[in-house]
């Protein structure tokens, strides 16, 4: 019998921890729930990034939140980054380490890009070996998230949650159900939401995170830049109740707005806590309209830049992570 | 990994084959088709145009050559973004377009082999050296437009590494009461050490103040070239930088070497006798003045 959320708390409604609102939440102090920290951002960090980090984990409930690991790769795990890994995980107290079912690079290459692999037995057996030697040498259970994909494999021989599912249960890890990437990834591959969400062992749900995103007609990209849409909130609903309730955070990472703005945002997940409340169609989600052209325009751009020259200057339809941090000189 | 010989015998790719092949398609800078295409993406998995779906699916919208531009888009967009906001001067001075046709270059001569973005600038600098013309880059007005890029990327990579690098706040750092303790018979055997976050720069154009009228926004003109020499710190987790003149670099440079003080002295004192006393005075002000401002861990004396 395993139990919910593998044991971990429900931290409530949180937020990443984003530079542009360290000195906001400083001053400020707050009341959110709990932060979600991009791992990489603060493993090497010795200047104020870190001391910002520190300040944030005496005060509230820190999760750790990966985008390196590359635990689908087939390149040997890189043991001097689980290393720090650890040590940063150890020392800010964080409450669990998670990253994404992906690879980031072969040959000792790094795209910082989250790469769909193939969903078949070789895969299953290949990633869930890893997730077992990260586990052993981390001292703890991984938590691991469905990415956002834009392509899919023709050696693929199951569905992306039946991977997830076999995964957690080989592996004996948890899962960061993504529900926005569940949204996008239905979109761009064909697939109903509804079913991944009832589809993964939700006791195995350690986390949901929700997000806005850059839909262009014929695909979506997760770009984190937006107010999370309704059909998102819908699927939140249903994950909410098919899981009893776990930690969620609300990831914005393009075009972010002041803090209140974001921390709003996640508290809009209370609406669709309750059962006894309106249908998540019938629930209004503020979107001011100038944003919505905006998006919308950056999804036209991207649409219509097809063909072999690299788009430039659109930071804003670009998948997360881009995990960089400007200095500060007086 | 298996690996098997062919993608259409039926057979599937092994994972290996199938992410080195993605890599190096999604890294092409002709975009996927050139990728797939390319020997190096054939010699993994040798498929044509039109057998592209026996690796990557379609879907309803877009076919598999339109999905795999997706990520070789977002590959090329996310780490110049990123590059433009490591280096924002060096790319006010040469302008988007040619600031992207540098990273460009740079991303295929120097592709990130870490885990961190904080990481992917690391070698600009040495690339602007390296890529140069023979004839240094073009020149405009007295400016030799590949120094000063050069220069401009040395100092932006400079600030990034202190910012974020091992630092000494809250740390006690070495005081100018404890200066004063030297004895005055020991003070040229004396090391000061400096902090771990201190850089000295010795560069060919005053980029330190082309690089804050970027930051206010202002549209500064090339600097005239002037050898500059700066010495950047960082004090409770703000970047601070100052001018300093040949003489005080020279001098700081040898004991951030560690050389004793005497030695470091020495560099300095090739003048006449007559202006000895000038520098004496001078030294008593600068090593003040940068105790002050924590330049210095602390002081070592050798065993009496």
């Amino acid at each position: 019998m395993i139990s919910a959320r593998l044991g971990h708390a429900n931290l409530g409604l949180g937020v990443g921890l984003r530079t542009v609102h360290f000195n906001y939440i400083l001053q400020n102090q707050p009341a959110v729930d709990w932060f979600e920290v991009i791992s990489e951002n603060f493993m090497d960090s010795g200047g104020r990034p870190r001391y910002v980090l520190d300040q944030v984990a005496e005060q509230y409930p820190v999760v750790m939140h990966g985008v390196s690991m590359s635990i689908g790769s087939t390149d040997p795990l890189n043991f001097d980054y689980l290393g720090k890994l650890k040590r940063l995980a150890d020392s800010v107290k964080a409450r669990w380490v998670s990253d994404h079912l992906c690879w980031t690079g072969v040959a000792a290459l790094n795209t910082h890009d989250l790469l769909p692999i193939p969903l078949n037995e070789e895969t299953l057996a290949h990633v869930a070996g890893r997730v077992r030697t990260v586990q052993e040498y981390l001292e703890r259970p991984l938590v691991l998230e469905n990415p956002s994909s834009y392509v899919t494999f023709a050696d693929s021989t199951m569905s992306e949650w039946e991977f997830l599912s076999r995964l957690a249960d080989e592996a004996n890890c948890g899962l960061l159900l993504d529900v926005n990437n569940v949204y996008v990834s239905s979109v761009n591959h064909d697939f109903d939401p509804a079913e991944y969400i009832r589809s993964v062992p939700h006791e195995r749900v350690v986390q949901f995170h929700i997000a806005g995103h850059t839909h262009c007609k014929t695909h979506i990209i997760d770009t984190h830049d937006d107010h999370v849409i309704d059909p998102v909130w819908a699927l939140y609903r249903l994950a909410h109740e098919l899981t009893g309730g776990v930690s969620t955070l609300l990831e914005w990472d393009a075009r972010i707005p002041e803090f209140p703005v974001v921390h709003a945002e996640v508290l809009k997940a209370r609406r669709y806590m309750d059962a006894e409340l309106a249908p998540a169609e019938d629930i209004a989600v503020v979107v001011p309209a100038t944003q919505r052209r905006e998006s919308q325009k950056r999804g036209r751009d991207l649409e219509n830049a097809k063909g072999p020259v690299p788009v430039f200057g659109t930071r804003a339809s670009v998948p997360h992570p881009l995990s960089f941090i400007v200095p500060e000189v007086a | 990994m298996q690996k098997v010989q062919s993608p259409f015998s039926g057979r599937m790719q092994s994972l290996d084959q199938i992410q080195r092949w993605m890599q190096t398609v999604i890294m092409n800078m002709g975009g996927a088709r050139a990728g797939v295409a390319s020997d190096a993406a054939q010699e993994v998995i040798g498929v044509a145009a039109y057998h592209i779906e026996q690796v990557v699916t379609r879907s309803r919208a877009l076919d598999a050559f339109d999905r795999l531009d997706i990520y070789n888009r977002s590959y090329f967009a996310r780490l110049i973004d990123c590059l433009r906001e490591e280096f924002p001067a060096v790319r006010h001075a040469v302008g988007d377009e040619a600031f992207d046709a540098f990273a460009l270059g740079y991303l295929r001569q120097y592709p990130s082999r870490s885990y961190t973005l904080n990481d992917l600038g690391k070698h600009f600098g040495d690339y602007l050296l390296e890529s140069r013309p023979d004839d240094g880059g073009g020149e405009a007005g007295g400016v030799d437009l590949g120094d000063f890029i050069t220069d401009l990327a040395t100092l932006e990579q400079t600030y990034a590494e202190v910012f974020d690098g091992p630092g000494v706040e809250g740390q006690r750092l070495l005081s100018e009461e404890q200066l004063a303790k030297v004895p005055a018979e020991r003070w040229l055997e004396a090391r000061l050490m400096p902090v771990v976050c201190l850089r000295l720069l010795s560069l060919r154009y005053p980029v330190h103040r082309y690089f804050s009228a970027v930051r206010a926004e202002k549209n500064p003109p090339y600097p005239r070239p002037r050898a500059t020499y700066l010495a950047v710190t960082r004090r409770q987790y703000v970047i601070r930088r100052f001018q300093l003149t040949r003489e005080q670099f020279t001098l700081l440079a040898a004991l951030v070497g560690g050389e004793t003080i005497g030695t470091a002295i020495e560099r300095v004192a090739h003048s006449p006798r007559a202006k000895l006393d000038a520098l004496a005075d001078k030294l008593r002000r600068w090593f003040t003045s940068w105790t002050a401002e924590g330049f210095f861990e602390r002081v070592e004396l050798g065993p009496t």
